[in-house]
């Protein structure tokens, strides 16, 4: 995962063809890391899938955090969406297709991204914080209450999902679950680097660092950020439906508080901005995790909490900003929230 | 009854009344009490992020560090309650200090999740190393035989300790006022709040009073973990439990101010009693409707300071 | 007890030469559970139960070591239970699975268990129907609808009509809510409200009072062990119920041992059922009771996940011994189902057809043992109780 660090430059406004050259060798960079995950530990596919399930969380908090300077810490609200959605429809509604399913997270994403987009563009700042709480409590609260759909705090359990196109079964190992998840991140990530270098995304970016202006420009600030709100939404009800699908269980921990602040924890420690910083966030964050929880399962997360304060005090950036002046290429400005 | 005659049905009727009064008086006193005790964690935390604009995030995990002290000096040492009070504030900002001094100082003004990641990581540790030393067990603060006892306060009882916590909660507010608007420290604050650089220019000594602020609030929340741990007991996970707790009432109240953070308190504390007693079951929904409503109709919190 | 502990030690000595001079093959055994966060102490006592039987027995059996793989699990999470159990079996080649102390995981593991060839012992996760998602999960614990159901004949005993019921508003708190009911409707007696309370409730004043308006003469309470038991019970003697002759029934999750330090007076007098007490007097509890409390450094934080585990390496090893240390998940559950055996808790043995454990449940009361500590003192018996939830389907 070092080649994401090369295209840092890549959240310059100006576009050119080098710069498609760059975001066509990081698709195939994660290509690689994703295979070679594959292939090094085909005993953690499991761990994999569940990494490639939150970066898609992560991707899109990047979205709307990273290039529209909207803070979130309720962002699993989105995901729980998706997940919801898509263990209602495979256990009441008999949907049992894996690809019609991602289809109905995406979609229960993205109308949940529209409706927490159009309250929290009311405030800013730390009140915007505030209400992305409220929102996801009161997620969690309605996933809490309202048993007969979603299991409540026992969970929804019991998705049986056909085998992909009919063939490839959802199984113990996880190689399906795994290869699935790994093809899902790359379409995504290529169509969200498309999404963020398009005069849409440039104009995001705008209004990230100056709102006034953009307004002055002409161009109109709520209608543009909700829509990044609806792309981010479908990224991480894509997210969640693939946690619901490859967990076959849509547990209360999937629409909670303490996913959001992990997300973000995870997108800030990555960098923000750059949808690169997200990927890296999350794969260091949880393989971190991984490894100390199962070192010492009983005092891991002093060694975590550690991990972010020192990246705080060496990579103020992020990671990939780290490993991108590491690597001579840093940026004239580091990204600010 | 719905059938009675008139000159049956009032003497009923007034019962009732008085019965319905009592009740509402009742749940207004939980709801101050429960409000004060918001007021008394969180305050600390509100100037951290309204006067030093620092997300700190650390905040539960300082108030739970006092607690602990204070659980120690108490039951392990056998000492009172006020040399617990004491020695429990004054440890807390010794713990703090280092912290300050390491860690804090170089988030100062960097951007906020900046601040949010270098906390979450600080808070991680202090919960870890709590377990490791403490246990994972609950650890009470035992009370004085006086804050123990119920007191009739007319149209009912209440734990003398709920009317110690509504009697700090005044007395805190008033001396952060007096601090803040009153005193020369608070010019020197609220000057190196509003331009750091031309503060310092001026012959302040900036970091000494971020220093000093910070031990302040620091001080108020081991204040508020120590008398505070009736309501929010005190074991390892305290740290984490209840920041969303305190992060959304001073934001709702409005970061850095004392009557805004104070009126914040207890609207939420009020919603959030009310809500219990009137549909227990929807409780959660109650409280953070109202989050939501007040966000809407004050966007910068109640009295918050514009930025 | 000593000369007991020389025993064991000495037939632990001569069983681990066997083995040596045997085939020094290794059974591996990954166990699940809540070792950080805010369970912690209930995934310290996960370890404490193994570490306990494996202390009393021996780290071995029938010439097979054992080694146990712990996995941390902080909270309820299915995606990242399901992960830590694909990982214990395909990469730790673990031949049993055990521990889980919430629903939603354990649901996530079962539907793994038959292609793993892997039996999955439960500790704790208590509700009725995980069993039937697997025909190789087996639990050593309790259900909530177990432990509180006698409860309802209880209250009814004590002369009282009149009950609300307050309940933390999850899937246990619901379950215990419904058992209560159903039994003590059977008893003859009315439940005149009920309160859900959210899991996050801080100040329990408004739900005393809902309790004082009901008119009701006792409360039925169920909220998970931890610290909001403590704000429960402090709210019910400072808003003067306690002292108004309202009397407070739950089930033992209320008063668990190692919370009664800091619930102490205010917890004093309380009646509760459970399937295991600390303070049960048995040679087995004894034995149980020390080696538990050594593993766990402080004996003060023994709490009743231990037992569940200590019984659930018990099946485990029985298990190794029926299967001689080979994987076969089907022929290992099929040897426990019908066992019995005398647990720290009382006599116990697994149902064959719902592959729950049968237990006895007490009625315990809340008082001072002779050092002045606040223990679970057992005052009644109910013997032999299977899970109403299971048994109804």
């Amino acid at each position: 995962m070092t080649q994401p660090a090369m295209d840092v430059s890549a959240g310059a406004p100006t576009r050119s063809y080098p710069l498609y050259l760059r975001d066509i060798a990081g698709v195939a960079a994660i290509l690689v890391a994703g295979a070679a995950g594959y292939w090094l530990f085909p005993d953690n596919l499991a761990l994999l899938t569940r990494i490639i399930a939150v970066a898609l969380l992560v991707l899109s908090l990047d979205l709307i955090t990273g290039y529209c300077g909207v803070a979130s810490l309720g962002q699993a609200t989105l995901f729980g969406a998706g997940a919801y959605a898509v263990g209602f429809a495979c256990v009441h509604g008999g949907v049992t297709e894996p690809l019609t399913l991602m289809l109905i997270g995406a979609v229960a994403g993205a109308t949940a991204g529209l409706a927490m987009g159009a309250i929290m563009l009311r405030a800013h700042g730390l009140a915007q914080l505030v209400l992305s709480i409220a929102i996801v409590q009161l997620g969690h609260e309605a996933a809490n209450k309202f048993t007969g759909y979603t299991g409540g705090s026992d969970g929804l359990a019991g998705l049986s999902v056909n085998p992909l196109f009919g063939v490839f079964e959802f199984d113990l190992w996880g190689r399906t679950a795994y290869l699935f998840g790994l093809a899902l991140l790359v379409v995504v990530f290529a169509l969200l680097r498309v999404v963020v270098s398009s005069p849409f995304g440039v104009l995001c970016r705008g209004v990230r660092q100056d709102p006034v202006r953009v307004k002055a420009m002409g161009a109109f600030v709520f209608p543009v950020i909700l829509k990044m709100f609806v792309i981010s939404g479908a990224v991480a009800g894509l997210g969640g439906a693939l946690a619901a699908i490859s967990t076959q269980v849509v547990g209360l921990d999937s629409i909670s508080f303490e996913l959001s602040a992990n997300a973000l924890v995870m997108l800030v420690l990555g960098g923000l901005g750059t949808l690169y910083g997200a990927l890296v966030g999350t794969v260091i964050f949880m393989a971190f995790e991984h490894v100390v929880s199962a070192i010492n399962p009983f005092h891991w997360l002093t060694m975590v909490g550690a991990l972010l304060v020192a990246v705080v005090l060496v990579a103020p950036g992020g990671l990939v900003n780290l490993a991108g002046k590491v690597g001579g290429i840093g940026r004239s400005k580091g990204s600010k929230p | 009854m719905p059938g009675c005659g008139c000159e049956a049905a009032s003497p009923t009727a007034l019962h009732g009344l008085a019965v319905f009064m009592q009740t509402t008086l009742s749940i207004a006193t939980d709801a101050f009490a429960y409000g004060m005790v918001l007021f008394i964690i969180s305050i600390g935390l509100s100037l951290t992020m309204g006067l030093m604009r620092v997300v700190n995030l650390a905040h539960g995990a300082f108030a739970m560090i006092g607690g602990y002290i204070a659980s120690y000096i108490t039951r392990d040492l056998g000492w009172g309650y006020v040399p617990a009070i004491l020695l429990g504030v004054a440890g807390t900002i010794i713990i703090a200090a280092p912290f300050e001094r390491l860690l804090f100082r170089r988030i100062y003004g960097k951007p906020e999740l900046l601040q949010v990641l270098m906390t979450i990581g600080i808070t991680f540790c202090v919960i870890g190393v709590t377990n490791y030393f403490f246990g994972p067990t609950l650890k009470t603060i035992p009370l004085p035989d006086i804050l123990t006892r119920p007191v009739d306060i007319g149209f009912r009882t209440i734990a003398a300790h709920r009317l110690f916590v509504m009697a700090c909660g005044v007395g805190v507010a008033a001396a952060l006022w007096f601090l803040i608007e009153k005193t020369g420290f608070g010019i020197k604050l609220r000057a190196a709040v509003d331009n750091a650089a031309m503060t310092d220019a001026l012959g302040v000594r900036t970091p000494v009073v971020y220093a000093i602020a910070f031990a302040v609030a620091v001080g108020l929340a081991a204040f508020g973990g120590i008398i505070g741990a009736e309501f929010l007991p005190v074991e390892p996970y305290y740290a984490l439990r209840y920041m969303v707790l305190f992060l959304v009432v001073v934001s709702v109240g409005g970061a850095g101010s004392i009557l805004g953070t104070l009126v914040a308190c207890l609207a939420l504390g009020a919603v959030d009693t009310v809500g219990r007693y009137l549909m227990p079951d929807f409780g959660n929904f109650f409280f953070y409707a109202a989050v939501i409503a007040i966000v809407f109709a004050f966007p910068r919190g109640f009295f918050g300071r514009a930025q | 007890m000593n000369f007991r502990n020389l025993l064991g030690a000495a037939f632990g000595a001569l069983l681990l030469g066997g083995v040596c001079s045997a085939a020094a093959d290794t059974v591996k055994v990954g166990i699940i559970g809540p070792f950080s966060g805010p369970f912690a102490l209930q995934g310290k006592n996960f370890q404490a139960g193994v570490q306990a039987y494996m202390g009393l027995n021996g780290k071995s059996v029938a010439g097979h070591d054992v080694e146990v793989v712990y996995r941390d699990l902080p909270a309820a999470n299915p995606a990242q239970a399901r992960a830590l159990a694909q990982e214990l079996v395909v990469k730790d080649k673990v031949q049993y699975l055990g521990g889980v102390y919430f629903t939603p995981d354990a649901m996530a593991i079962a539907p793994l268990l038959v292609q793993a060839n892997t039996p999955l012992v439960i500790f704790n996760a208590a509700t009725s129907a995980i069993l039937t998602k697997s025909p190789l999960a087996v639990r050593t614990s309790f259900t909530t609808a177990q432990t509180t159901t006698p409860l309802g004949q209880v209250v009814a005993d004590n002369g009282v009509k009149k009950v609300i019921s307050a309940v933390s508003d999850y899937g246990p708190g619901i379950d215990a809510e419904g058992a209560f009911k159903k039994a003590f409707s059977a008893a003859g007696g009315e439940i005149v409200d009920s309160i859900r309370m959210p899991m996050n409730t801080n100040d329990f004043s408004p739900i005393m009072q809902r309790v004082k308006d009901s008119g009701a003469e006792a409360v039925f309470a169920f909220l998970p062990s931890g610290p909001t038991t403590l704000g429960f019970v402090k709210s019910f003697n400072e808003t003067g119920l306690k002292k108004s002759g309202i009397k407070l029934f739950a089930p033992g999750d209320l008063t668990q041992e190692s919370d009664l330090p800091a619930l102490g007076e205010a917890a004093d007098g309380t009646l509760t059922t459970f399937h295991y007490a600390v303070s049960h007097d048995s040679p087995e509890n004894k034995a149980f009771v020390e080696a538990a409390g050594k593993a766990l450094g402080n004996p003060a934080e023994l709490s009743f996940p231990a037992v569940g585990a200590f019984d659930g390496m018990h099946v485990i090893y029985k298990m190794i011994e029926a299967t001689d240390g080979k994987q076969d998940a089907q022929k290992a559950v099929d040897a426990v189902k019908g066992l019995s055996w005398t647990s720290p808790r009382g006599p116990v043995s697994i149902d064959a057809d719902t592959r729950h454990i049968t237990e006895n449940i007490y009625l315990r009361q809340v008082a001072k043992d002779a050092d002045g500590k606040f223990i679970n003192k057992e005052i009644k018996t109910f013997e032999n109780q299977k899970d109403p939830g299971l048994a109804a389907k």
